[in-house]
């Protein structure tokens, strides 16, 4: 406790350090003059008593010194004194201050914006339970299988699958679809949530014949059961049944990837789902037991897969599951985009800071006669350095106050741009970690780059530099040297950023003309689902199917068609095939294909072309032999040297007599799952001549002649004249869904691209700024040379070729620097080489014309010098 | 005349002992007490007395205010506190300690 008094008592000193120093100045005066008077009567004169008292008193302003300096608060008080004059300063020169914050301003606000997106995305835990024991399987599995895996593991305490399926509602305004997440009794567990009202679903209910439980989200309860407190126990009709809602999830709560708004039990809405072990469509999520590793885990799933595989050849012979831990599986895709962001951005703050250090060398220059008087004063070396610091200091921690301001607006910026990938993590935000970082890079920016400038200030030879009064001392031409090199630097970094962005704007603009292989103009796009209860088998679909397209293809102007999944929907359905002829595969070991079924125009509506053979009719229908038509990849990958036309094929693991489907034709291939994947080969069949009675969704593709208005509201009343409780979800036009699709790579272009523009005009602020200070520093020089005849021509040829040299050696620097950099970001390059020749030339021109054109201002002003004036000039 | 330097880390000790004795004093007073009571022996310098002073405030061996002298001047005026007591008890005995210590080296056959 003795200590904290003792600091109060130091406070308060400081607090009063103005009482302080007139006490202590009363004191030592009240001194001075008894001992005066002690001198007087012993009988010394008055001018010989005061001396006599001052010689023995000694250096009264070094005692004072000696008292003060007693109570620790001298480095406050230097640093008081230090920020009062650097803010002074700094008051005196506006300008030079406004482009300085401003500089690091853009450098530190890009910087953060960017590192809480990172902050956000990759360093904050997940928010469940002990994130980092959940993993994932990726590749998805079946209700049997995941039961299995829950009884065999040694190495997992819980887990759990969903898979999401869009539900029709009744109960809101109009019916809606919603998506419910079918879930088994393991898989809330294992993510941890607490329910926050009621509970969720036990193990006893979880079972073939359980009664209709349903779990619903936050969002769910607030929208449609209006935040009743008393939910649980209440009816919703889901799908044309009734559940009752037991549990409603805290407003916290979000599946990591998918999204559901109801939770039921799979085996409950679908009794047939635990013996179907074959139909692998759910996404499972395990927790990791206390101190197992994922190579154990790994090794445990290994063996559980070998014993499945053994137990049921003929669904599960080519099992293989691989763990990923859930935060990789996430943000995998995303991580490396913004790591390279990261990186572009960390290299546009270099050269904010080789600006900003730059503008520092030149203030330092031009305040070294202060300096130079200060030490000549007596002013030591540490106390100037920490000066110069101090003003460096407090320009970078107003940058970075003002940069927190930009990256505020930079991250809802972001946050409007970013990619679906993105959306899912949502905890983009500032908060301490972020804070942290700005105050780090900001005083490291002071310090680092203030150094330099100090450097100079400190190494001033005070008897040289006062002889010489001013023009070109070693000071000034060590700091043109250093401010070269800084520009140079700052062009090399400028150009790798250009190269870059150019790299991935080329390769956009590769993805952009990509034929997606249908046209996507003017075609509208609808998803509709059959509800079980009235649609349960094939005829009744077909029915619906054909009534509702005869109905909104006599609306004029429209053509409309109907698939199963549309193109870029982010969907499909996978099956395994055998061709007729072909020396039989083992069970479970057949080739897969894209299964899409088709009824109205298809190929025409999406204008995707015909390539060999026909197209589908009227007449390839129920009870009418089997007709398929298959995309290009398909012949290319299992029919290459011969006739596709003609050729049987069927779908493997049917029971009963072999139902073979006869390919009619050939259609150009589609970029199904995005523009930048491969084409998979697909097999197109029509809707009515199908077997799979579960497939009661189907996409409208509705291409207008013009885009009308009324379009949507049109298609929709049709449909609800057909049934009025089917619900219409996903309506989207086509453009926007290939938009959709391009999403992740436009934002990675669009920020690169910003940061190198960024970089282009700070680089280019740099080198003019060297420039303008030579050519200033020069006047005297080329006015001599004016006066002696030299020519404009020749003051331009003198100052440009400063200017070009520095150009060259930056591009130069900066084309090593890219080839080794870009390689780094070869994953977010579609169709381009990490080191593409025309981007280089081209990206390296456009930074030689910016920079020449930088150089040429000053150089005019040059050319334009009077030699009068000049010779004047000081 | 010939005066002795105050040994070393004793100056503490001959402030607090002073004012132990007389209650307050000011500065000058200390100086002038010391050097009087030791017979002119001991002469407190001002450069290291009021520095001295100032480590004993924060210390809180003593406390200061300001008063009038009999020649009715301002004059700050130093006080012993409780924690200054008992640190002079300190330096005390460690001062007996040591100059019995030097005694007896001084004095062994």
């Amino acid at each position: 406790m003795d200590w904290l008094r003792e600091l109060a008592r130091r406070l308060s000193m400081l607090m009063h350090r103005r009482q302080f120093d007139a006490d202590l100045e009363e004191e030592v005066r009240l001194h001075l003059e008894l001992r005066q008077e002690e001198r007087l009567e012993s009988g010394m004169t008055a001018n010989e008593a005061r001396a006599a008292a001052r010689r023995r008193f000694g250096n009264a302003t070094y005692l004072k010194e000696e008292s003060r300096i007693a109570w620790g608060w001298e480095w406050f008080e230097n640093l008081a004194q230090d920020v009062h004059h650097g803010a002074r300063m700094l008051r005196k020169s506006p300008g030079f201050t406004a482009v300085a914050i401003l500089t690091l301003a853009l450098g530190i606000g890009a910087n953060t914006a960017i590192f809480s997106v990172i902050n956000g995305v990759l360093l904050s835990p997940l928010p469940y339970k002990n994130p980092k024991q959940l993993v994932v399987i990726k590749e998805n599995d079946s209700l049997p299988n995941v039961m299995d895996i829950q009884r065999q593991t040694r190495a997992f305490s819980q887990g759990g699958g969903i898979n999401v399926e869009k539900m029709d509602y009744i109960g809101a305004t109009e019916p809606v679809q919603v998506r419910v997440g079918l879930i088994d009794e393991g898989f809330l567990e294992t993510l941890g949530v607490q329910p926050m009202l009621g509970r969720i679903i036990s193990s006893g209910e979880d079972v073939q014949g359980g009664p209709r439980l349903a779990m619903v989200s936050n969002h769910f309860w607030q929208n449609y059961l209006g935040s009743d407190p008393h939910a649980a126990g209440n009816t919703i009709q889901l799908g044309g049944n009734s559940y009752t809602v037991i549990g409603v999830m805290p407003a916290s709560f979000a599946l990591p990837a998918e999204h559901a708004d109801v939770f039921v039990s799979l085996m409950v809405r679908d009794p047939g789902a635990g013996a179907e072990r074959d139909l692998h469509f759910m996404h499972t999520y395990w927790r990791l037991k206390a101190g197992v590793t994922l190579a154990q885990a790994q090794a445990d799933m290994a063996a559980i897969d070998r014993r499945l595989a053994e137990q049921y050849p003929a669904e599960e012979k080519e099992r293989k599951s691989q763990l990923v831990p859930l935060h990789e599986w996430l943000v995998g895709d995303v991580r490396a985009a913004l790591l390279v962001l990261f990186g572009a951005v960390g290299l546009v703050l270099l050269i904010a800071c080789a600006n900003f250090a730059s503008l520092l060398m030149m203030r330092a220059v031009a305040e070294r006669q202060e300096l130079v008087i200060r030490a000549a004063l007596g002013a030591g070396r540490g106390r100037l350095v920490r000066k110069t610091l101090t003003q460096s200091l407090l320009l970078s921690v107003f940058g970075g106050a003002a940069g927190l301001l930009f990256a505020k607006w930079g991250t809802s910026l972001l946050l409007a741009l970013r990619p679906e990938e993105l959306a899912r993590l949502s905890g983009i935000h500032m908060d301490t970690r972020v804070l942290l970082f700005v105050l780090v890079i900001s005083v490291l920016t002071g310090i680092v780059f203030g150094m330099a400038p100090a450097w100079i200030a400190a190494r001033s030879d005070v008897a040289e530099a006062l002889k010489k009064s001013g023009r070109s001392t070693t000071a000034s031409t060590m700091g043109h040297n250093i401010r070269k090199i800084l520009v140079t630097s700052e062009l090399a970094v400028a150009l790798v950023l250009l190269v870059g962005a150019g790299l991935l704007i080329k390769g956009f603009s590769r993805l952009r003309s990509m034929n997606p292989g249908f046209n996507s103009a003017n075609v509208m796009t609808m998803y509709l689902q059959l509800p079980t209860t009235r649609y349960g088998e094939i005829p009744k679909q077909t029915q619906f199917r054909r009534e509702l397209l005869t109905r909104l293809n006599s609306l004029p102007g429209v053509q409309v068609a109907m698939v199963t999944d549309i193109p870029l929907g982010g969907n499909y359905v996978g099956h395994r095939f055998v061709i007729d002829g072909r020396s039989p595969v083992a069970v479970g070991g057949e080739p897969k294909v894209q299964t899409l079924s088709v009824m109205g125009d298809y190929f025409h509506v999406m204008q995707i072309p015909l390539r060999v053979g026909r197209d589908f009719t009227p007449l390839d229908r129920e009870e009418q032999p089997l007709v398929a038509v298959v995309n290009e990849e398909m012949v290319r990958e299992f029919l290459p040297h011969e006739n596709p036309i003609g050729v049987r094929i069927r779908w493997a693991g049917d029971t009963g007599p072999p139902q073979w489907m006869t390919v009619i034709g050939v259609v150009a291939d589609v970029k199904h799952s995005g523009l930048n994947q491969p084409t998979d080969p697909a097999v197109y069949t029509p809707f009515s001549q199908s077997d799979e009675a579960w497939r009661r969704f189907m996409t409208l593709a509705i291409r207008a002649r013009d885009a009308a208005p009324g379009l949507v509201e049109e298609v929709k009343k049709q449909i609800w004249s057909l049934d009025s409780q089917i619900p219409v979800s996903d309506v989207h036009a086509m453009d926007e869904l290939i938009a959709v699709s391009l999403a992740q790579q436009r934002f990675n272009m669009l920020l690169l691209g910003l940061f190198a523009v960024l970089a282009l005009i700070l680089a280019a602020v740099g080198i003019y700024g060297a420039m303008a200070y030579a050519v200033n520093q020069r006047t005297h020089e080329i006015g001599i040379r004016t006066a002696l005849g030299a020519q404009r021509r020749d003051v331009l040829r003198l100052v440009m070729r400063d200017g070009a040299k520095i150009v060259l050696f930056g591009i130069a620097s900066g084309i090593a620097g890219a080839l080794a950099l870009t390689r780094l970001m070869a994953s977010l390059l579609f169709e381009v080489k990490p080191t593409d020749p025309a981007t280089f030339a081209g990206v390296a021109i456009l930074l030689a014309l910016v920079a020449l054109a930088a150089c040429y201002i000053p150089a005019r002003r040059a050319m334009r010098v009077d030699p009068m004036v000049a010779l004047r000039y000081e | 005349m010939h005066r002795d330097e105050i040994p070393p880390g004793t100056l503490y000790l001959l402030i607090l002992r002073t004012l132990a004795r007389s209650g307050e004093m000011h500065g000058y007073e200390i100086a002038s007490s010391i050097q009087q009571i030791s017979e002119d022996v001991l002469r407190v310098e001002e450069g290291s007395l009021y520095p001295a002073l100032q480590r004993m405030l924060i210390k809180g061996w003593v406390t200061a205010k300001w008063g009038t002298t009999a020649g009715n001047r301002r004059a700050r005026y130093y006080q012993l506190t409780a924690a200054g007591r008992k640190q002079l008890a300190v330096e005390m005995s460690q001062f007996d300690r040591v100059i019995g210590a030097i005694t007896r080296v001084i004095e062994a056959v």
